[in-house]
This record gives structure tokens, sequence and C-alpha cells, in this order.
């Protein structure tokens, strides 16, 4: 409801003249205090962290000079020991991780939108419900119940072993398929909840015009359903897919030491490796990862990309 | 008396305790002053803060300390040396005021000025410490460290899952002699060190090529294991039948063996490493005479008993082994005999290539 | 619209279980009568006797709940403000730092948490502030909490009709009592939703908690996660029930109260 005043840059808002300067003052006082925490407390603590990845590890752990780009080489593969893809798998794997469960989630959670959508109104918000209370239960519990539920004598381990996947007698953990299934449960409904808001706001009669026209289910589903819940469900892929490149607790209690991602080689490097330079090479790549997917997202989405956010 | 003599042959033979002490930086010059003063005592309220390995120390000992000084001991844990210095470098060392480090981080600890002095004057009890760990090599005079407990790690397991086994590391390496699922230990000497006694080589070799032969040989092992666990955290899940076996330390084991007399635990015949735990005093310990107290009353004669009684780990205070249970006294899983001692070797301070311990180390839990 | 098909009620059923099984048998284990954890010996209802005896971990549900309280508190107010000011008023630079709020949103909280562990580290050795404990959790959870208040409160101001706003300013009112007497009590259950969510984060939290917390500040999760490391024993199963059901009763309980806006805002 701005109206250009006479002056340039003054506006006529919500019944009062807003000099530039008033919303200076205006911002400073509402929007100041929590920008000026998040810059203090995380920004800024961020451009130590890029500054920290130039920096060298003594012999015994402590941190100085001289500036270096060892971290970052050692990185590419070339430590002490000669080369070595060690680390560059290790962030491969993580980006593969990260993608597969994408996948998996939008393969589990986009007809169990659809299969939301189709219910009656109470039974909506009853799906919702069920939908949401894991979510918002402690992710630390849900994945260390994997354990249990992965373990040598449990009924997953019976029937694996059964069908020759894996020996008798041993749990199902740690391993790779354990890490995506814990993945799985932990970030199904961050992918299903934009899912159905998209699928709530979508227009049935184009899909009904299709098939009226003579469109089979898979040309419908092609043309006239998925390029409206396309935000909706590019939103939930990135809501997975950034995180998960710098999970830690899911790899670290479903994949022991024996399948190690982004996120506990950045936490091996803070705690029995002390090695603050070399992980915060490794957090600073993994920033990045998350930058790049954040603008290829806010340029794909375009405009309705932080409203579809919310 | 006949039960105390294999200890103090055991001890007779602990190698490399009192031998040279390898190439140490020169710790900060303290007051000399200070360390031969006459004893203080604490003033203010008591509060305690310990940063201790899980399952080390005996409830009931804290609760009658903290009801002989009016006392509130917060206690912390953890599984490793490496991520408790990596703690006190965080910032630890003026919230803590009792930490219980191995023998061979200790130099490194000193040299990184993370310790304050022991006022000698305040822990009487510092001579019922036995002339074997009252001079460490890792800490001459006793000037940082009073030793805690000492012992051993080997291979713990169930014994009716893991039928005629052989007492080798070779349960771990060799894929035809696996006897189930097994965990390694999640500590970078030991792990590293058994491998290198496995491989006839010295724990505290400084040669790369050996530090890396060793380094291969836990990968090719992980990839057949459950990976890696805290010594505490493998003696446990032996108990909770996930894992077959699993490396641990020998007093949780000797504890496991109590509760579950269906497990085992043994030093593997290649040999092993040797430990010794120390309590000190971070730099900037809030409540540094108060932590003095608290170590005098460990050193005790009847309090060093009960703790060893209690976590089943040999003791080093000679006063207190008369009250030590008879049947630990004789268990060669606590107190090894002269022949085992012949092929245990101690953990040392490696000095600058302890960087390249870690970055194998780092490549093990990584590839 | 059709009732869904049967497939699509098959499909709907395994997924649930498949996110339900998690808690379920945590909660079944937690009776589990095997001291070290383990197949199933027996059933017994002592673990949860024995937690009330254990200090640890009462003083660790009180450090999570003062930590929770606290930070929820601080971010509910800046975050609130940080939201209506984005919404309303516009300075150099707004596009930029709304950009940058959604930094703690989508960050990985373990690059999050050395992040303050190293920028605490470097304070504590110039200035001696920021000793690792119960005040650098609480500016931790506080940084990440305020960008999903402002969320919250922005996608409502959205909602809120400026002539409103207007008229009380016709009226009279100074800005700052609109603001109090006719904005807030509008946005209001956006704010208490805005201050649940952030209460449920921080109840949750993990990853930062353990990489800037001290000692004696230990939390609940901070305790599973090394008790875990060390064996799943049925007492802490016993614990996790007890969080379980406290989320779930503040789950159900902020979806009633978000239940009556229609507009926008859903979680």
């Amino acid at each position: 409801m701005a109206k250009k005043g006479a002056k340039p840059g003054l506006e006529i808002r919500f019944g009062e003249r807003l000099t530039p300067a008033r919303q200076a003052v205006r911002s400073a006082l509402t929007s100041g205090p929590g920008i000026l925490w998040v810059t203090v407390f995380l920004l800024v603590p961020l451009l130590a962290v890029i500054a920290m990845s130039f920096l060298t590890r003594g012999s015994y752990g402590e941190i100085g000079l001289p500036l270096t780009f060892e971290n970052y080489t050692r990185l590419a593969g070339f430590g002490a020991f000669g080369f070595d893809p060690l680390y560059p798998l290790v962030i491969l794997r993580s980006l593969v991780l990260a993608a597969g469960t994408t996948l998996v989630c939008l393969l589990a959670g986009f007809p169990l939108a659809y299969f939301i959508v189709r219910l009656p109104p109470r039974g909506k918000q009853i799906a919702l419900t069920l939908v949401v209370i894991p979510f918002w239960t402690n992710l630390l519990i849900r994945t260390y119940a994997w354990q249990i539920l992965l373990g040598p004598e449990s009924l997953a381990a019976k029937v694996a072993s059964a069908l020759g996947l894996a020996e008798a007698g041993r749990p199902l953990y740690p391993s790779l398929g354990a890490v995506y299934l814990g993945m799985l449960a932990a970030y199904l409904p961050f992918l299903v909840l934009p899912l159905y808001s998209s699928f709530e706001k979508l227009d049935w009669s184009i899909a009904e015009a299709a098939m009226d026209l003579g469109a089979d289910a898979p040309r419908v589903l092609r043309h006239a359903i998925l390029p409206q819940v396309l935000p909706g469900m590019i939103a939930g892929m990135i809501l997975v897919f950034i995180p998960a490149v710098g999970q830690f607790v899911i790899p670290d209690l479903l994949g022991g030491a024996r399948t190690v991602l982004l996120g506990n080689a950045i936490q091996q490097q803070f705690g029995a490796s002390r090695d603050w330079p070399f992980g915060a090479a490794i957090a600073f790549v993994g920033m990045a990862i998350v930058m790049l997917g954040l603008s290829f997202y806010a340029r794909t989405a375009g405009k309705d990309s932080e409203e579809a956010l919310l | 008396m006949r039960k105390l003599s294999p200890f103090l042959v055991a001890l007779a033979l602990l190698p490399g305790l009192s031998a040279c002490a390898k190439k140490e930086e020169a710790p900060p010059a303290p007051a000399a002053a200070e360390a031969s003063a006459g004893p203080t005592e604490p003033t203010g309220p008591c509060a305690i803060n310990l940063f201790i390995w899980s399952e080390y120390i005996d409830p009931d000992i804290i609760k009658s300390f903290e009801q002989k000084y009016t006392c509130k001991v917060t206690t912390e844990v953890y599984e490793d040396n490496e991520s408790m210095i990596a703690k006190l470098q965080a910032g630890g060392t003026s919230q803590y005021d009792l930490v219980v480090p191995s023998g061979y981080v200790v130099p490194g600890m000193i040299h990184l000025g993370l310790l304050a002095e022991l006022r000698h004057a305040n822990i009487p009890n510092l001579a019922n410490l036995d002339e074997k760990f009252a001079n460490p090599a890792f800490d001459p005079g006793n000037k940082y460290t009073a030793a805690y407990q000492w012992g051993t790690v080997g291979i713990y397991l169930r014994k009716s899952q893991a039928k005629n086994y052989k007492p080798s590391w070779n349960l771990l390496f060799d894929p035809k002699q696996q006897p189930g699922p097994f965990l390694m230990m999640d500590s970078i000497r030991e792990m590293l060190g058994s491998a290198l006694k496995f491989q006839g080589k010295s724990v505290n070799t400084t040669n790369p090529a050996e530090i890396e032969a060793a380094g291969a040989l836990l990968i090719e092992a992980k990839k057949r294991s459950q990976g890696f666990e805290g010594g505490v955290g493998g003696k446990n899940k032996v108990l909770g039948k996930e894992v077959t076996a699993a490396v641990v330390y020998n007093g949780d084991a000797a504890r496991g063996m109590t509760d579950d007399p269906d497990t085992q635990f043994f030093v593997p015949d290649e040999g092993g490493v040797i430990w010794v735990d120390s309590l000190v005093i971070p730099a900037k310990a809030p409540h540094r005479d108060w932590a003095e107290k608290f170590i005098d009353y460990i050193l005790d004669a009847k309090v060093g008993a009960q703790l060893s009684n209690f976590n089943q780990y040999a003791t080093p205070n000679k006063a207190a082994l008369p009250l030590i249970k008879p049947e630990d006294l004789a268990n060669p899983a606590i107190y090894p005999t002269p022949e085992m001692m012949a092929k245990l070797e101690l953990v040392g301070d490696v000095g600058d290539s302890s960087k390249l311990y870690d970055e194998i180390w780092t490549r093990v839990k990584s590839k | 619209m059709r009732k869904p098909s049967l497939p699509l009620w098959l499909w709907a059923a395994v997924i649930f279980v498949f996110l339900y099984a998690p808690i379920a048998v945590v909660i079944v284990y937690s009776f589990n009568s095997a001291r070290h954890g383990g197949p199933w010996q027996g059933f017994t209802t002592d673990w949860y006797g024995k937690l009330f005896d254990s200090r640890e971990k009462i003083d660790a549900a009180k450090n999570t709940l003062i930590l929770g309280l606290a930070s929820t508190g601080i971010a509910t107010v800046l975050g609130t403000l940080l939201g209506y000011g984005l919404s309303r008023y516009r300075f150099p630079g707004k596009k930029l730092f709304s950009r940058l709020m959604y930094i703690p949103v989508v960050i990985p909280d373990i690059v999050m948490a050395i992040a303050m562990l190293m920028f605490f580290s470097l304070i504590r050795d110039r200035l001696g502030l920021f000793d690792l404990g119960m005040t650098t959790m609480i500016v931790a959870h506080v940084t990440f909490q305020i960008p999903f208040v402002a969320i919250v409160i922005r996608s409502r101001m959205i909602g809120v009709d400026p002539a409103i706003e207007e008229a009380a300013r016709d009226l009279g009112a100074t800005a700052f009592q609109t603001f109090r007497h006719v904005t807030l009590p509008m946005i209001l259950p956006a704010v208490v939703a805005g201050a649940m969510l952030a209460f449920t984060l921080s109840l949750d939290d993990f990853v930062v908690s353990f990489f800037t917390t001290g000692p004696g500040a230990g939390t609940l999760p901070i305790l599973i996660y090394s008790s875990v490391k060390r064996g799943i024993t049925p007492d802490i199963n016993a614990l996790s029930t007890l969080i379980v059901l406290v989320s779930v009763i503040g789950t159900l309980a902020g979806l009633f109260f978000q239940r009556p806006r229609r507009s926008s805002g859903e979680s």
C-alpha cells in the first residue's frame, strides 16, 4: 500500500509518512536486534571458519600460522602418505547419499501426499498430524531406535538372512543401507509437507480437462499435475537434500566408522583427531555445497521460492 | 606373602615405566617455591568438576567424599584420550578440576600448558604409590600426575559363540578365524598399538611405513567388523549379545565376566599394550585446592582398594594392596603373569610422530 | 474428489508403520528386563522408577528445560520483532539480509556447531568470556531459533490487513502503540506458534548443544547420545519414551493452537 509521495524516497504507508530516515530507525529497532544477533553469532563465526581453514595444525593439536593451502590439498587427496582419494570420495558419497535420500523420499512421499489430499477433511487432519508427530520427535531417539530395529536378533535381521542378504546373527548396521533407512525415516516428513501444500492448491479442473480430452493417466500426471505441484516438490527436495549432505547423527549411529560422510568427517576433526584447520576446510566445502544448492533453488523456483519454503 | 608376589613380579617387569624419558619440551617454568611450600587448606565451598573415563570410578567413593567434605561433585565422562584433550583445548582447562589421562598423552598436555602442578604438601598420600609409579617416565617426580589405575587391552568375547577360539589377534585380523561380528576399540594408540604388536613392531614406533602397515591391517579388518567402539561400549555390546567379540580394557572385561560367565577376556599371545592412567588438574581449574584434596582421598589405602575392587583394574597404590580382593590379585586378566608382562609394551609419547598416527587413524576411520 | 484407492491406502499404511516403528520399539524395549539391553528377556517397569534416582538424568532434564525456556524467550522476542520489521519496513541491504536469515535454517547443524565453537574459543582467548556452558548453549540456540520465529511471523504478517493498522494510525496512535495494541493481538497465535516451534527446536537439538556445552550443563539429548554410544539399555529407552510422550503432547497442543487460523502459515 505504498503510495509514492511528492518527494523521492518518501513513502506513505499505513497512514504515516515514512522518510528513509524513519524507516531506518524503525528497521533498526525491529529487525536490528535479530539481524545483529545472527550476524554476530553465526555469520561472523562462519567467516572465522573460512579463515581457520588456512591455518596449520601443530604436532600436539595446537593451531597457528603459517597460512597454508595444505588443508585443501589434503581434502583433494594429497595427504602426508601420498595420493589417496579418501576425502573426495567422502564428499562424493555424501552428495550421492543426499541425492539418493531425496529421490527415495520423493518416490515414497509423492503417493502419500496424493493420498492425503484425497481424504475427507477430517481424515486429512488426522493424516497430517500423524505425519507431523514423528517430525517433531527427537531425531536422536528415532535414529538410535533403528539400532534396535536392525539388531542381530531383530525381525529385520532374520528376514534379511532368510533372503540371503546378510549373515545370520549379524546386526544390519552399521551399513550404508541402515543409514539410508535412517535418513528416509528422518526426512520423509520434510518432503511430504511442502508437497502436500502444493497438492492442496492444485487446480483439478486441468487434470479433468486433460482426461476429457483423452489423455491417459501418465500423461495427465506429467502435463496437468506435475507442473502444478512442482514448486512444493522442489521446495521439499531442497529441504531434504541440503541438510542431508551435512547430516552427522544418522551416519554416526547407523554407519559407525564404516561409512564416513561429510558430517562425521567434520566431527572427527573437532573430536579425537584434533585438527581444527582441516575440519574447517571440510566445513567450508559443506557450506559451499549448501550455498550452491540454495542459489540454484532461488534461480529455478523464482519468486515463489521463499513462499514455498514457508 | 604369596598373594602379593605375582603383583610385585609383574611390577618389576613393567617395561618402560621408569625407563629414560622420551625427549620432551621443557614445561613452562613454574614457581618451584610453590611446589615445596607447606600444605594449604582449601577455602570456599567444596565443588569439583570431574572429567573421567566412563564406568571408571565407584559412585560410592564420590558419595562418601561428598559427605565428608559437604561437596558437590559433577562428573562428565569420555571414552578416549584424544576426545578428552580436544575438550580441554576447546576451553575445558578453566572448567574441569580433575581429568584422568593416559600416560602417553601427558607429555603433550604438559607441552601445551594444559596442566597445573601438583602441590605435594597438599597430597601426603602420594607416598602410598608404589615406587614404579612414583616417578613415571612421562612425568618425573609426579610434578603433574598421580597414578590412578593401570591395565591392558585385549579381546573380550562370548565363549558359546566363539567355539574353539585361539587366543590370538588373528581372531580379528584373519578372516578365517573370525568368531562372529566384532568391534574394534575406538582409540588411536591402543588399537594401532595392538596391530603393531601383532605385526611384531613396537607400539611406539616412529617409522611411517610401519604405522601405515598397521593402518592397512585395521582397514582390512574394519570391512569385516561392526566398526569401532569405545572400550566400555564394546564390553557392553558383547554383554548385550550384539557382537561376539570386542577389543576392550581389561578391567571393564573383568567386571563383564563377573556379570556373565559366558564371556571371557584375554590378552592375545602376540602381545599387547599396557597403559597407566593418572589424575591431573587442568591449568586453570576453578577448584584446584579441592581437587588436590580429592587426589589425596583417592590415594588413601582404603579408598584406593575400594576403587580397584569396584572397577577391577590394577592399583598402583602399594598401601591399598593388602585390601584388594584376593580373587582379583590372583586374576591374570587384572594382574598379568610374568610371561604375559614380557609380551606387553607400555604406550609412550611419540612426540612429533603423533601427527602420523593421527593421520593414519583418520584414514582408518574414513575409508 | 474420489476417496483414495486401495493401493494408496496400503502404501500409506506401510509408510506410517515405517515412520512409527522406531518410536514403538523404543517404548516397547523400555520394559525389557535385560540389564545390558539386547534381546527381550521379560517385562518390568523398574527402569522408570530408577530414572528418578539418577541425579545425572534429573540434572540433564533441568538443564534441557532451562535452556529451552531461556532461549525460546529471547528468540521469540527478537524473532517477532524481526519478522514484523522485515514485513513492514525497508532498509538498504534488506534483500541480502533476508536471504542471509535463511542460512541457519538450511545450514548443516554440524557446520553451525563448529563455527560457534570456534568463535567462542577465539573470544575466550582474547576476552575471557564465553566459557562453554549454559550461556554458550543459550546463545547458540537463540541463533538458530530467531530465523524460524521470524519466518512464521513474517508469513502471518502477509495476511494482516494493513487497513486496520492504517485506521489505528489515523485515529492518532503512534507506531509503537499500533504495534502493541493492534498488530500484536492479531498475530498473537503466530507468535505462540513461533515460540512453540523454537522451544521444540531447542528441546530436540543435539549437535549444536554437543559442541557448545560445558561441565554440568549437559542436556537430555547429549546424555542419550553418550549413553547410546556405550550400548542401548532399557533405562535409556525409558527416558526416551518419556521424552517422546512430551513431544507428542506438545505437538498436538501446538496443532490445536494453530487450527482456528485458516490463513497462511501451516508448518
